[in-house]
């Protein structure tokens, strides 16, 4: 479990962080959701310990020499060295595990290939962050923390690391906490979203809680929509096969409904979040 | 500490800039002996012109142990400049390339890793001068032959062939301290800075201003004596007729003193500032 009290942050006159206090629980991933410059990463390096707050206290429990691991933004690896060589140097620093077979299973729980033995300097972005997760988890932590871990992959990186975050917090009993400014990609992995906005937590809460309160608008995809009559009592926009619709929570359970019955196929539904609201201290 | 060592060795041997320090020093030192090769009588003469008329000299003065001296006066300047920047890379392109929020995301004792560091930079500084002396002992015997070594420094002095060989031991391992001390000052200054071009600009100047200020005369009998760029001269002592042992030790001990004091203040100040 990882919590945080009360933590002040300024940098000469900038406030960084003001009053944060956020907990994460063993097996829960906790989603922090902020525009760039919000504290994030200020938060996360002053809970990984690279930043010292100007007050306020941090609670890690867990057992062993390393009870938190993460990743900073971008991955920092030795970019001369290959996948296997960095994580062997990071184990040996620690005093982790660096038998051959450690280090290749722990290559292989994050998706590496063991046959990449070029410099990492060549891997993808998402080669990069799957090895710095590998590197995070050296020494079985019981903390990750990953800062905008979603930024520079493509879709297909960014369903494989989903995956991982899955994985580590529903096997391995991980507290797992995230920032991003994705919301989408936080929406689909996070069990509970803070939300921070110029230094300060706004608002923490279960994530579909979260989210339904400031979702005004579907965005569904499916058939041929301009031959439900019923839409017209909403306000909608159609194009196509592309439909955005206002409406509350109850209201899209029944156009679902309604549409499916009139035999108009959905393929996605999907909220469209309004940002404004989200990000609005007066509209906790 | 021991694991960090084998860390800090292990990634310095990986990076080809330490193989281009390497070759850059070989490249002074072949320059040197090139240069001697087809210069070095003409520069023999000319220094001597004065004094050929008055005595007669024996043997090849063109020899190895003068080419030696030659190549040991590379310490005033161009080596400590490699060694400046070789080392404080060792720790400016962590800042850059932020590996040091990875390291510290682990749980590595900060002052303990950049001890590591500093103890690297020391054997690696070391490990040059050694290159250098061995490279230069080897080539210019093995090209120029051995000889009486005559220097110019106040006047001309002229040591016998096997007095100069211990001669320019010594001045190659009493010279390694002040390589070492320039070395250190640099990682430190690697510590405030961050930054590559910056710590560059500042261990240059800071060579540059140590070196001028060797020739300044301080005013004060004390001050003369253990201000740390007159220490730094302590390898010529080695080409004064008498050796002044006592001078020589004191010199060499109060440079080991600064040399610990500033790698203090670095993993002082380095412990204390935040990563990132």
């Amino acid at each position: 479990m990882i919590s945080c009290q009360h933590l002040n942050k300024k940098y000469n006159s900038v406030i960084a962080l003001q009053d944060v206090s956020i907990s994460c629980e063993k097996g829960e991933i906790l989603g922090l959701l902020g525009a760039n410059g919000a504290g994030k990463t200020t938060l996360f390096k002053i809970l990984l310990g690279l930043v010292t707050a100007d007050s306020g206290a941090i609670e890690i429990t867990g057992e062993g020499s390393k009870k938190i691991g993460g990743i900073i933004e971008k991955p920092a690896l030795y970019s001369y060295l290959n996948a296997y060589e960095n994580l062997r140097l990071f184990a040996k620093m620690q005093g982790a595990n660096a038998s051959r077979k450690a280090l290749e299973t722990a290559l292989e729980q994050v998706g590496l290939p063991l046959n990449r033995t070029d410099p990492v300097r060549n891997f993808s972005m998402g080669m990069k962050q799957r090895l710095g997760i590998a590197i995070a988890l050296l020494n079985k932590p019981s903390c990750l923390l990953l800062d905008e871990p979603f930024s520079g992959l493509d879709p297909l990186g960014i369903e494989a690391l989903k995956h991982l975050i899955f994985d580590l917090a529903r096997q391995n009993k991980m507290a797992i906490l995230i920032s991003s400014h994705i919301i989408d990609v936080l929406s689909t992995i996070c069990t509970s979203l803070s939300i921070i906005h110029k230094g300060e937590i706004l608002k923490t809460g279960a994530t579909n809680t979260i989210l339904a309160a400031c979702t005004k608008e579907y965005a569904l995809y499916g058939g041929d929509f301009k031959k439900a009559s019923f839409l017209a009592d909403y306000r909608t926009v159609i194009n196509g096969n592309y439909m955005t619709v206002s409406a509350s929570e109850t209201e899209i359970s029944e156009i679902l409904f309604k549409l499916s019955k009139e035999q108009i196929a959905i393929i996605s539904c999907k909220p469209l979040f309004d940002l404004q609201q989200l990000f609005n201290p007066m509209m906790e | 500490m021991m694991r960090l060592l084998s860390i800090e060795a292990y990634k310095l041997f990986r990076q080809s800039r330490t193989y281009y320090a390497i070759l850059a020093l070989l490249f002074i030192e072949a320059i040197v002996l090139l240069s001697a090769y087809y210069q070095g009588a003409e520069i023999i003469d000319l220094v001597l012109s004065n004094v050929k008329d008055t005595f007669y000299f024996q043997g090849n003065l063109l020899n190895g142990n003068l080419i030696i001296y030659f190549i040991l006066n590379s310490f005033w300047f161009h080596v400590p400049l490699l060694c400046m920047i070789i080392v404080s890379g060792m720790l400016t392109t962590e800042y850059q390339e932020k590996t040091l929020e990875t390291v510290f995301m682990q749980p590595v004792i900060k002052w303990k890793y950049l001890l590591a560091k500093y103890i690297v930079a020391i054997v690696f500084t070391v490990f040059l001068v050694l290159l250098l002396s061995l490279t230069s002992f080897l080539l210019s015997y093995g090209l120029f032959g051995h000889g009486d070594l005559v220097v110019y420094t106040d006047g001309l002095t002229f040591f016998e062939d096997n007095d100069a060989f211990y001669r320019l031991m010594y001045a190659f391992f009493f010279g390694s301290l002040s390589l070492v001390f320039f070395s250190v000052a640099s990682m430190t200054f690697a510590v405030i800075l961050k930054e590559s071009f910056k710590t560059w600009i500042v261990a240059a100047l800071f060579l540059i201003v140590s070196t001028l200020l060797l020739k300044i005369d301080l005013g004060n009998e004390v001050l003369n004596q253990i201000a740390f760029f007159k220490l730094n001269v302590t390898w010529q002592y080695f080409f004064s007729q008498a050796i002044d042992w006592k001078v020589v030790i004191i010199n060499s001990t109060l440079l080991g003193l600064y040399t610990l004091v500033i790698m203090f203040i670095g993993l002082l100040l380095f412990q204390k500032k935040d990563i990132g």
